[in-house]
C-alpha cells in the first residue's frame, strides 16, 4: 500500500490543499498503517469511527459545506482533489456510508431547521447511524412501486409495510423511510420520505445472514402501526421521488470514487505479480488500467462541465463503467493468483464485495436504460 | 487537472464541424475512393483555413495539443479524405519532441508529411529503416499517404540497434509504390529508401510516439462518435414489432455499452492531450496515457462501427450506407502505430515496471 501518486500523475492542481490534507491524515493514522498491518486496520471499526469523527472536526468530511455544517467551503474541484487524495492514501472507510453521504445531504437540502439541528451533526460524526428504507420485497429496481403505506392520524403518520435489503438497519438509529402517502396519484407522485426513529414501537429489524464476511449487513425491517410524528416528514408530501433521485445522484458521485479506489487496490494487487504476468494478463491489466484512468478523467470532465454551467451527459457512464470494471479487476487478480485463488479468503472477500457494486445505487441494467433513454434519447419500451 | 473542453475549444469544434458539413459530406469520401485527385482542392481548403498550423501545437497560439485533438476528432467523424492526420498528427507529432523547427514550419504551411513507424506485420510501432554509414536505407510497407507526402519522418535503428528518428524528403532515393488500402480515402504505400536524411538523432520510443498515438486516438474517437450517432438515429426511427427498435433492451443496452466505450476513449484522449499540452518531456505517465488513449479509441471505433452494422441490419453492409466508410477508417486506424491489445499490454508493462520506483520511499 503506497501513499504515492506518481503512478497516475494525479491532480497537479490544489497542491497545497492536498498536502494539507495528506499531512492531517498522516498525523491521524497509526504509524504502521501502510505496512503489514493494513489488512487488520482495514477492518478496525474503532479506527474507522475515530477517523470519521476527526474528519468531521477538521472539515474534511463534507468539505464543500459551510463551516457551521462542518465544512470548509471548498469548490467542487478542490473537494474532488481531496476525495481522490483520500482514496490514493487509503483513508479508513466510513463505517456507515448512508449517514454522512446520503442522509446528511438530504436533510441539509430538504430538512426543516429543527431537523437539521437535531440530526445533521450526529449523522456526520457517526454517533447516530442511518439506514435507507427503500427496497421492498416487491419493489427493487422498480422503486416507485413500493407499497409501505403512511396514513395521517392526528399528529402522526401511521405506517405499515416492510422494507428489505436495508443495509445496517440493525446498527442504525434512524432510517430515511420511503412510503406511499397518496395511493390515488401515479406511482412516483404519491411517495414521501419520513425520518424514522428505528427505536419506535412497531419496528422489527431482522438481520439477514450474508453469503460472506461483510460489515454492511442487509436487514429486513417490518413496520406495524408505527407512529411517526408529522414533523418527521422530510420536504413536502409527494417529494419522495425527488428526494430519492437527488440522494442517488449524490451517492453516484461517491460511488464512482469508491469503485475507483477499490479497483486501484485490485490493480496494485495484480501489479505485484510483476514479471510473472503473462502477455494475456498484461493485456487485460492494460484494459483495466484504462478503465481506472478513464473513470478519473471522466470525473474531471464532468467537473469541468458542471463548473462552466454545462450539462455533462458523459458523467452517466461513471457508475456503470466503475462497477463493471471493479468486478473485472478482481477477476483478473484471481486469474493472476492461479490456484491460490481457491484458498485466498482476502481475495474472495474482494470478489464478493465487488459483486455488490453492480447492484447498489442502481443496477447495471438500470444504468444502461438511463444511458439509453436519457443520454442517447432512445424510446422507452 | 483540467480535462475536457473550455468555451473556446467548444467554439473551435463547432466551427470545424460546420466547415466539414459543408465541404465534406459522406459523398465526398465515397468519391475519393475512386478519384485520386479529389483530395487536392480539399487539402487547399484545409491549409487556407489554417488547420495545418496545428502541426506546431503551439500552446501560446491557442492551437495546442487539445485543439489538435478536437480538430482531428471532427475530421475522423467526417472521414475527411486528406492527409491531415499523417501530417500534423503523425509526422509533426514525432518532430515536435526533437525540435525540428524548420520542418515543422513546412508542415504547418501545408507540406504533406507522414511517419514510417510500423514494421511490416508487427503488432507494435518501432524502427523501420536502418541508419548506417551516414545513409538511411531499407523498405517500408503500409505507409499512410506515402504517394502524397513531401516529407517523411521515420524511426530507424543504427548498427548497434539504437533507436533513431530521421527525416527525409520525397525525390531521389525514395521509391513509392501504391499498395492496397482498406480505406481508399487513406491510401497506403510501399517504399524503398536509400537517402541522406535531413537529420538523424538518437531517441526513445515514448518521446517520438506519444503525440502521434494521441493524434490517431483523436481521429478514432471521431469515427466512433459518428458511427454511434448514426446507430442511435436509426434505432429511434426504424420500427419492428410495432415499436422503434431502440425501445428493445437488446438494442438499447448494446448502444449504451457502445456509448460507454466512446466516452471512456474520449476521456482518455482528453487526458492524454492535456498531458501533452503541459509541454514537458514525455515521462512514463504521459506515455501510458498516450498508449491507453490509442488503445481505447481503437476499441471504441471498432465497437461503435461493429454495433453500427448490427443495428442497421442488412443496410449496414451496403455500399450506399455510410457505415462502411467509418468501419474502414476504424479498422485501418486500429492497425496503425500498434494494434489495440499490444498497446494495452505495453501500458501494463510500463505500469508494472514503475512499481519499484513508486514503492521506494
Amino acid at each position: 500500500m503506497t501513499g504515492k501518486d506518481s503512478v497516475h500523475g494525479l491532480a497537479d492542481e490544489h497542491v497545497e490543499l492536498r498536502e494539507e490534507y495528506a499531512s492531517w491524515l498522516a498525523a491521524f493514522l497509526p504509524v504502521d498503517y501502510y505496512g503489514q498491518r493494513y489488512a487488520d486496520y482495514r477492518w478496525d471499526l474503532g479506527l474507522r469511527r475515530a477517523h470519521q469523527e476527526a474528519s468531521y472536526e477538521a472539515g474534511w468530511l463534507q468539505p464543500t459545506w459551510t463551516a457551521d455544517h462542518g465544512g470548509r467551503e471548498l469548490g467542487p474541484s478542490e473537494a474532488m482533489a481531496v476525495r481522490l487524495e483520500a482514496a490514493v492514501r487509503s483513508a479508513p472507510k466510513l463505517p456507515n456510508i448512508a449517514g454522512p453521504n446520503v442522509a446528511a445531504p438530504g436533510i441539509r437540502e430538504y430538512g426543516t431547521r429543527e431537523q437539521v439541528e437535531r440530526l445533521l451533526v450526529p449523522a456526520l460524526r457517526g454517533n447516530e447511524w442511518w439506514a435507507l428504507g427503500m427496497s421492498e420485497p416487491e419493489a427493487g429496481s422498480d422503486f416507485a412501486s413500493l407499497r409501505t403505506r403512511a396514513t395521517r392520524r392526528g399528529d402522526s403518520y401511521v405506517v405499515n409495510g416492510q422494507k428489505t435489503w436495508t443495509t445496517q438497519a440493525h446498527l442504525s438509529r434512524w432510517a430515511m423511510l420511503y412510503v406511499r402517502t397518496d395511493a390515488d396519484v401515479p406511482k412516483h407522485k404519491g411517495l414521501s420520505c419520513l425520518l424514522l426513529d428505528l427505536q419506535s414501537p412497531g419496528v422489527t429489524i431482522r438481520p439477514i445472514q450474508m453469503a460472506t464476511t461483510s460489515d454492511e449487513t442487509f436487514c429486513e425491517v417490518f413496520l406495524e402501526d408505527v407512529q411517526i410524528p408529522l414533523d418527521a416528514l422530510l420536504g413536502q408530501e409527494g417529494d419522495g421521488w425527488k428526494i430519492a433521485m437527488s440522494s442517488l445522484e449524490h451517492e453516484r458521485d461517491m460511488i464512482w470514487i469508491m469503485n475507483w479506489v477499490e479497483a486501484e487496490r485490485g490493480l496494485q494487487h495484480v501489479r505485484r505479480h510483476g514479471e510473472r504476468l503473462s502477455e494475456d494478463l498484461l493485456t487485460e491489466l492494460g484494459q483495466r488500467l484504462a478503465d481506472a484512468e478513464a473513470l478519473r478523467a471522466t470525473g474531471y470532465r464532468g467537473l469541468t462541465s458542471t463548473m462552466a454551467g454545462r450539462r455533462s451527459p458523459e458523467s452517466q457512464i461513471l457508475k456503470l463503467l466503475g462497477s463493471e470494471s471493479l468486478q473485472q479487476t478482481w477477476e483478473l487478480a484471481a486469474a493472476a493468483a492461479g490456484s491460490s485463488a481457491g484458498s485466498d479468503s482476502e481475495l474472495a472477500f474482494e470478489r464478493h464485495d465487488a459483486l455488490a457494486a453492480t447492484l447498489y445505487g442502481g443496477t447495471s441494467e438500470v444504468q444502461r436504460n438511463i444511458i439509453g433513454e436519457r443520454v442517447l434519447g432512445l424510446p422507452k419500451a | 487537472m483540467k480535462v475536457g473542453l473550455n468555451d473556446s475549444q467548444l467554439e473551435l469544434r463547432a466551427n470545424v464541424r460546420a466547415v466539414l458539413a459543408a465541404e465534406c459530406p459522406s459523398s465526398v469520401t465515397r468519391q475519393a475512393y475512386t478519384d485520386d485527385e479529389l483530395w487536392l482542392p480539399l487539402w487547399k481548403t484545409v491549409v487556407d483555413l489554417g488547420w495545418t498550423a496545428l502541426a506546431l501545437a503551439d500552446e501560446t497560439s491557442g492551437l495546442g495539443a487539445v485543439e489538435l485533438a478536437v480538430v482531428l476528432e471532427e475530421c475522423g467523424a467526417a472521414t475527411l479524405p486528406v492527409p491531415l492526420l499523417s501530417s500534423v498528427g503523425h509526422a509533426a507529432g514525432a518532430l515536435r519532441q526533437v525540435g525540428a523547427d524548420d520542418l515543422l514550419e513546412e508542415l504547418s504551411e501545408g507540406a504533406v508529411g507522414t511517419l514510417l513507424a510500423s514494421p511490416p506485420g508487427s503488432r507494435s510501432a518501432g524502427p523501420v529503416l536502418t541508419w548506417s554509414g551516414g545513409r538511411l536505407t531499407g523498405t517500408a510497407q503500409d505507409v499512410p499517404e506515402a504517394a502524397r507526402a513531401d516529407l517523411f519522418v521515420c524511426l530507424a535503428n543504427d548498427d548497434d540497434g539504437a533507436l533513431h528518428i530521421a527525416a527525409f524528403r520525397a525525390g531521389a532515393g525514395v521509391l513509392v509504390d501504391k499498395d492496397e488500402s482498406l480505406d481508399p480515402s487513406r491510401p497506403l504505400g510501399r517504399m524503398r529508401v536509400d537517402v541522406l536524411p535531413e537529420f538523424c538523432l538518437p531517441t526513445a520510443l515514448p518521446t517520438v510516439l506519444a503525440a502521434p498515438l494521441v493524434a490517431s486516438a483523436s481521429e478514432l474517437v471521431g469515427v466512433a462518435a459518428r458511427a454511434l450517432a448514426l446507430s442511435v438515429e436509426h434505432a429511434k426511427t426504424r420500427h419492428q414489432f410495432g415499436q422503434p427498435i431502440g425501445a428493445f433492451q437488446g438494442v438499447k443496452h448494446r448502444l449504451a455499452d457502445a456509448y460507454v466505450r466512446l466516452e471512456r476513449a474520449r476521456s482518455l484522449n482528453y487526458l492524454a492531450a492535456a498531458k501533452l499540452a503541459e509541454g514537458r518531456p514525455v515521462d512514463a505517465v504521459t506515455w501510458r496515457a498516450a498508449l491507453l488513449a490509442k488503445a481505447a479509441a481503437s476499441e471504441a471505433a471498432s465497437e461503435c462501427t461493429r454495433s453500427g452494422v448490427a443495428v442497421h441490419g442488412a443496410m449496414g453492409q451496403t455500399w450506399e450506407h455510410d457505415m462502411h466508410l467509418l468501419l474502414r477508417r476504424a479498422w485501418q486506424g486500429s492497425a496503425t502505430l500498434g494494434e489495440t491489445r499490444a498497446l494495452y499490454a505495453s501500458a501494463a508493462r510500463s505500469y508494472v515496471e514503475d512499481l519499484a520506483k513508486d514503492e521506494s520511499p
